[in-house]
Formats: structure tokens, C-alpha cells, sequence
């Protein structure tokens, strides 16, 4: 039941891509997000360089830190 | 009427505020966390450098609900943080920054203000792991075999009310105090805490919520619904209703300012 | 017709009273201000009449409204520090706040129009309110007060926290408004209360020591003063005004004689006859009304 799949090579992309896609959208978002805000905890640019840098939480931690929300 | 207008802005706002994007997302990556290395772990070894030599992983053959309760255990640690954590300053919030000050001296129902505040959190939260466990679904049906369609409605529908008992955990927090940080401790807090008596006073508490995850492991080995799964989830229910019912009542003889 | 009245509020916090025994009573279309130093309880008075506050004891009777009747449903209260949803314009906030106090969707609709309209804000009107100024926000904040047809405007501290033409705004506004409804608004600013109101409660230490129109108020703490003015030396003018019948004292203080006297009518026409009899070299004379000020710190210290 478990196929060969070479990590680098031959990548399964119906498994891969959904992944892609969802770091992707919260990477842009975040971005636009950070753009339009007026504030965020902590400077701007910290944010912006979390957001690029750290794969996948890097985004989330944004949201959930980064944004001043009232 | 009222009480839609408080649960439309609720919406609005969450989607301004990008929640009912990145939370969604987020519950994904939580649900298909595990199932993705758990399939590629030989990989990822070898990708690293290799088991050293002599040593040898022997990787047990995943069942597909062995992957559901995967995916169940990440949403019961990081999942219930993030439902913490975007919860925590929906009332305490507007408390402290003093926009309730604007809103609640307009003849506005305690009543309808917590609960569409309730509702609302409930429909993004469970929206998002119904996302969550679909693409978990969808892994498990391409990597580890058929899981049905059936199985993961009962599995939703449980464990939903499983998050909905942490929502409105955190609502009843909200009313009671005004700093978000502590309404997301106290949460958190008393989460631990039930798991904890629950497992000390076992004999006892057999419908505790907290039993949720492991009747949901019999149902799907079992492929039917146990008698305890029925009466956890009359517990969890009436607890909700409880929770609910209590903030509201707390909030309307709460003094609103200063 | 009396529309509000109070009797006997206190609020206690830790057996220490905030305020004390506050009663008063205003009639409908009147616009009165709640005077008092920082700290003297206006917001709490305010606070608990807009129902964020409980009483510890007391009464609020609203005429026109049943027992245990919304009294929120009559109120349009403006807090000092009014704090919006900064993600809503101030279009979607009217509407929101209108629909919450039961206003149809149709009704809100025309009301936030007119409002808008009104406290000069058309304009900004799908800004978000995150970008509006401190003079905006407290206009959209009398706005949104006035969004349900409230029968009593209470405004806490309108004015205190903006620049001089924010205030200018605000108060232009206030005079507009008080032609057609109630306004209860507290101040620290005596100048404030006496440019717009029509009656004065003077708070201080959570005690409500005077109370009643401005007219009123000025006789009853008209301490008369007068200020002459003299070609040459003082001191011999200083000892035949402190003669007079209706002088209490006199003393010179920068080149003018300060006489304080006890009938101005009387003080005026002994000193004006000696003046011209024995033909002294005035050179000018002045009666000093009592300012707010001084009427204030009398009520305080008495």
C-alpha cells in the first residue's frame, strides 16, 4: 500500500499541492493584512519580515499577535 | 431582529479582520498535520540523514481512524489554543477599549448580545474544522484507505460539540473578566482541569466531555454509536447551555463600566 | 414639565461613597450642566443614569416611561472617552447602533442620513472610523446618541478632550441641539456651562451643593465688588470709602481701590456723591459681577 515516492523528484502533487496553496493564500494575505492595517503590536516591518520568513506559523503568529483588532 | 444585527456584525467583522481566512487555513494545517508525516516519515528520515546504523524503525501500519484520532489529538492541543486565543477578547475586548460602553447603553437584550457573539464563534470555529477534518479526509482516503462519508458526519458532529463546550467556555470568561490574556489562561486553565479531575474520578465520571475523543476511537472501531459517546454528548450539551446561560445572566447584573 | 428627577442617588465603592445623596430635578427641554472639579462623580451620576451603573441606593424617576421599562430606550448617552469599532465607517456604525435600539432598516436608513448630515459629517461618511479625528469621533458619538429619538441627551465631558476648533464644533452643535431637546452634560469648564446652559447642578465631592438657573445663581452669590481708579494718592480716598455706610472693606492693590460692598445701589450713590462734591480725581470705576468662578468656589466653601 505504500507507493515509492522520491521526496525530491517525483513528488506526489495531489498530496503537495493543497499544502502549497494554503501556505501560499496565508502568506499573501497576511501581507495585504499588514499593508492596510493602521497598527500593529510591535513595528511593521518585524512583522512583515516574520510573516515572509518563517514558513506557515510565521502568518499565523501574525494574526494572531501582529493585528490589533478594536 | 435584534439579535441578528448584533450576529451580522459579528460576521462582518471577522471577515474584515481576515479571521474567517486564516482560521479555516489554520484548522487545515492542524488536521492534515499528522497524517502527511506520519505517510513520508521513511522519507523524512532518510531525507535527514538516515536511521544510524543497526537501528531499525519498525513503522506500525496506520488504520484510517487511527489517522482520524490524529488529527483529533491536534485539535485538542493547538486547535483548542487557537479557539482560545481568537475567542478571548470578543467581549473582555469591547470591555476594555470601552466601545461596550457605546453598545450596551443602547436597549440591547444581554441575552442576544452573548449569544450571537456565541453563535458567531461557533459557526467560524466549527466551520473551520469541518474544513479541517475534510482535508484530513481527503489524505486519509488517498494515502491510508476508505474512511466513510458517514463516519466523518458522526465524527464532525461529536467532536463539534466537543468545541462548542470550549467556546463557550471562553464566552462565560469573557464576561467575567475584562483583560483577554486571562480570559484565554482561565480557559485553558479550566480545559486542563477537567481532563485532569476527569482522569482521577474516572469511575465516576464516565459521560465527562472530556471522554469525547476516546468514544469517538470506539465508534469508528466499532462502527457504532456507544452508549457513554450518547451521554457525553447530552453532558457536553448541557453544559453549553449551562455556560451560555450563565454569562448572560452574569452580564446583565454586571455593572458595564468603570 | 418635570422629565427627569433624582432622589437621594449614592454610589458606593468599598463603603466610600462616590457620590452622596445627589437629588435634582430638571423639565424637558432644558439644557443643564453638571458642573464639577475631576473626581467630583459626574461620570458616575451619568454612568448610572444611562443604566451602566447600578445605584447603591436612590431613585431616577423618568416621566413618560413605565415601571421596569428599558429606561435605555430614552437615553442618548455620550460617554468622555467614546471608543468605536475603528474596522466600521461612520455610516455602518449609525445604521448599526440604530437597528440595535429597534430602529427598521428603512428608518435607521434616513435617521444616520440626517444625522450625518447634521453634526457636518456627510462627507466622511464611508471613512473608516479608525482615520476620523478627535473632533469627528465626538461628532459621530452625538450622532450615534440621538440615533433612537432619545428624550434626554446626556453628554459626559463633550468638549474636554478636543482642540479649540474641535470644541468651537461641538458646542456650535450643543446650541443647535438644545433648541429642540434635553441635554444633561457634565463639564469641568465653567466657561462652557455658562455659554450654553440653561440651569447649573454644581457637583463636588460626590455632593451636589448648588443648584438652579444661571440668573438665579448669579444674585444669590453676587458678591458686589467695585474697582475705582484715582489721579494721585490712594490712601486718603481709601480711608473715606472704608467710612461709607454700605462698604464692608477696601484695600489698594495695584494703583485701584477694591471695595467690597454690601448693596451696590447704595455703595454706587455714596460714592459717586463724594466723588462730586468733593470732586475727586477718578479716573475710573468699575462694578465686578460675580464670575462663575467665584461663585463656585463660595458654593464649595460654604
Amino acid at each position: 500500500m505504500m507507493e515509492e515516492v522520491n521526496l525530491f523528484n517525483d513528488i506526489n502533487w495531489a498530496v503537495i499541492a493543497p499544502i502549497l496553496v494554503i501556505q501560499g493564500i496565508l502568506i499573501i494575505v497576511a501581507i495585504i493584512d499588514l499593508i492596510r492595517i493602521d497598527k500593529t503590536n510591535g513595528p511593521k516591518w518585524m512583522w512583515g519580515l516574520i510573516v515572509i520568513l518563517i514558513n506557515i506559523i510565521g502568518p499565523i503568529i501574525y494574526f494572531i499577535f501582529g493585528r490589533r483588532n478594536d | 431582529m435584534q439579535w441578528w444585527t448584533l450576529f451580522q456584525k459579528e460576521l462582518i467583522e471577522n471577515v474584515r479582520n481576515v479571521k474567517w481566512i486564516w482560521v479555516p487555513l489554520i484548522m487545515i494545517l492542524i488536521a492534515i498535520m499528522d497524517p502527511l508525516t506520519n505517510y513520508y516519515l521513511p522519507q523524512i528520515i532518510e531525507a535527514v540523514g538516515g536511521m544510524p546504523e543497526g537501528a531499525e524503525v519498525q513503522l506500525p501500519e496506520y488504520q484510517p481512524d487511527d489517522v482520524v484520532m490524529m488529527s483529533l489529538g491536534q485539535f485538542s492541543t493547538i486547535g483548542v489554543l487557537t479557539i482560545a486565543l481568537i475567542s478571548m477578547g470578543t467581549i473582555a475586548g469591547e470591555r476594555n477599549s470601552g466601545v461596550s460602553e457605546l453598545i450596551l447603553v443602547k436597549p440591547v437584550s444581554y441575552m442576544n448580545y452573548i449569544t450571537a457573539k456565541w453563535a458567531s464563534l461557533a459557526l467560524l470555529v466549527l466551520t473551520a474544522f469541518a474544513l479541517g477534518m475534510a482535508a484530513s479526509w481527503y489524505y486519509i482516503n488517498i494515502l491510508y484507505g476508505d474512511l466513510s462519508f458517514g463516519a466523518l458526519l458522526q465524527v464532525l458532529f461529536f467532536y463539534g460539540l466537543w468545541l462548542t463546550l470550549v467556546i463557550s467556555l471562553s464566552i462565560f470568561y469573557n464576561t467575567l473578566f475584562k483583560t483577554p490574556g486571562i480570559v484565554a489562561f482561565l480557559t485553558l486553565a479550566t480545559i486542563i482541569l477537567m481532563g485532569l479531575i476527569t482522569t482521577i474520578f474516572s469511575h465516576v465520571l464516565e459521560w465527562s466531555p472530556n471522554y469525547m475523543s476516546d468514544y469517538i476511537q470506539q465508534m469508528l472501531i466499532t462502527g457504532s454509536v456507544p452508549g457513554e459517546l450518547i451521554g457525553t454528548a447530552g453532558v457536553t450539551i448541557i453544559l453549553v447551555i449551562l455556560l451560555v446561560f450563565g454569562s448572560a445572566s452574569i452580564f446583565k447584573n454586571k455593572e458595564l463600566a468603570g | 414639565m418635570v422629565l427627569l428627577n433624582v432622589e437621594n442617588l449614592s454610589k458606593k465603592y468599598d463603603r466610600k461613597p462616590v457620590i452622596d445623596q445627589v437629588s435634582f430635578q430638571f423639565d424637558s427641554g432644558k439644557c443643564v450642566a453638571l458642573i464639577g472639579p475631576n473626581g467630583a462623580g459626574k461620570t458616575t451620576t451619568l454612568r448610572i443614569l444611562s443604566g451602566l451603573l447600578k445605584p447603591t441606593s436612590g431613585s431616577i424617576t423618568f416621566t413618560g416611561i413605565k415601571q421596569h421599562d428599558d429606561i435605555r430606550k430614552m437615553i442618548g448617552y455620550l460617554p468622555q472617552h467614546p471608543v468605536f469599532y475603528k474596522w466600521m465607517t461612520g455610516w455602518e456604525f449609525l445604521i448599526y447602533t440604530g437597528r440595535l435600539a429597534h430602529l427598521s432598516k428603512k428608518e435607521a436608513t434616513k435617521r444616520a442620513e440626517k444625522l450625518l448630515e447634521r453634526v457636518r459629517l456627510t462627507e466622511a461618511a464611508n471613512r473608516r472610523i479608525g482615520k476620523y479625528s478627535g473632533g469627528m469621533k465626538q461628532r459621530l458619538g452625538i450622532a450615534q446618541a440621538m440615533i433612537h429619538h432619545p428624550t434626554l441627551l446626556v453628554l459626559d465631558e463633550p468638549v474636554a478632550s478636543l482642540d479649540p476648533i474641535g470644541r468651537r464644533e461641538v458646542l456650535s452643535l450643543m446650541e443647535e441641539l438644545k433648541t429642540d431637546m434635553t441635554i444633561l452634560f457634565s463639564t469641568h469648564i465653567l466657561s462652557d456651562a455658562d455659554e450654553i446652559s440653561d440651569e447649573l447642578l454644581l457637583l463636588h465631592d460626590g455632593r451636589i451643593v448648588e443648584s438652579g438657573s444661571m440668573d438665579e445663581l448669579r444674585s444669590q452669590y453676587q458678591t458686589a465688588k467695585m474697582e475705582l481708579g484715582f489721579d494721585g494718592n490712594l490712601d486718603d480716598y481709601q480711608k473715606k470709602v472704608v467710612a461709607m455706610p454700605a462698604v464692608t472693606t477696601c484695600y489698594i492693590d495695584r494703583n485701584l481701590l477694591h471695595v467690597t460692598v454690601t448693596d451696590i445701589g447704595a455703595a454706587r450713590l455714596q460714592i459717586l456723591t463724594a466723588a462730586s462734591t468733593e470732586q475727586w480725581p477718578l479716573t475710573s470705576f468699575a462694578i465686578n459681577r460675580a464670575s462663575l468662578e467665584d461663585m463656585f468656589m463660595k458654593a464649595v466653601n460654604s
